[in-house]
């Protein structure tokens, strides 16, 4: 039995597997911050609104586009980094307000 | 000599006029456009279980550039597609982007034509640019809103001339989608 539960860790969990990570971004005085994060496939972001206006994220490039939807202040979005590559996220109503984000493989 | 009175009065017809004619009605319906268009963009909305194909027509795709305005004559359309359902949840491809559905839900336009933006008050103009909505067998959308286009597209004024998707792909060197 004992040896089962271990033959079944090791095909769960491969060698080098790291967890997914979170990475929160606020948005707060009309920009985020951090400006720029750095991820990897399979991690998320998790956007809150801590400014007292609406803000809703918004990726343009080509390949990663979203659109996460209006965000009220002191609500909070999440964004899910499916693949690697780099983009601009920007914010619809706010048109300074950008955040930068590459996303190793 | 015309008076004063008399060229006042026919600058009131004039504005009268270009106002009766701006709106979604100047926008024709794109027949073919999913063959003659370019399929330049698409843009998830998890929000709504939608997913955004992005259309330009080929001659301003291939004319425009970076940085300038977009050229006259540019139709962009925004086709909404439902995502498809697997489970109880939306289906997600290998890069974890939505999976859109055949049937499409609304469209959306918006053309450029020079002086089309000088029937709306400059609080809500979008430079030369006006908005259609259609349904997806080319009828027009009987209640449809256009304050919120207009409010919306003003937030990229300048460089982007008031387009969220096109004018940035042109900036980023039109890459294939």
């Amino acid at each position: 039995m004992y040896r089962l539960v271990v033959l079944f860790a090791v095909v769960l969990v491969p060698p080098g597997a790291a967890a997914a990570a979170e990475h929160v971004v606020a948005m707060k005085d009309g920009a985020y911050a951090p400006d720029r994060v750095r991820a990897k496939a399979g991690d998320t972001i998790r956007f809150v609104n801590g400014d007292t206006v609406d803000h809703e994220v918004f990726v343009p490039t080509v390949g990663f586009a979203v659109d996460l939807g209006k965000q009220e202040p002191g609500k909070e979005a999440v964004l899910r980094l499916g693949k690697a590559g780099s983009f601009e996220a920007e914010c619809v109503f706010h048109q300074n307000m950008l955040l930068e984000v590459e996303v190793a493989p | 000599m015309t008076s004063p009175a008399i060229l006042g009065a026919c600058t009131l017809a004039l504005l009268a006029s270009a106002a009766a004619l701006a709106g979604p009605e100047r926008i024709a319906w794109p027949e073919g456009y999913a063959e003659r268009f370019v399929l330049y963009n698409m843009v998830d909305r998890p929000d709504r279980g939608t997913v955004r194909f992005m259309y330009v027509d080929r001659a301003s795709h291939d004319a425009a550039r970076p940085g300038e305005p977009l050229p006259y004559g540019t139709v962009l359309i925004m086709e909404d597609h439902k995502a498809r359902i697997e489970g109880d949840r939306p289906a997600r491809d290998s890069d974890g982007r939505l999976v859109p559905a055949e049937e499409v839900t609304n469209v959306f336009l918006m053309q450029k034509e020079q002086g089309w933006g000088e029937a709306y008050p400059p609080e809500l103009r979008n430079g030369d640019w006006d908005y259609a909505w259609f349904l997806p067998d080319g009828s027009r959308k009987a209640d449809a809103k256009f304050e919120g286009c207009f409010s919306c597209h003003l937030n990229r004024e300048g460089e982007r001339d008031f387009t969220f998707t096109f004018a940035k792909y042109v900036l980023d060197g039109k890459p294939r989608h």
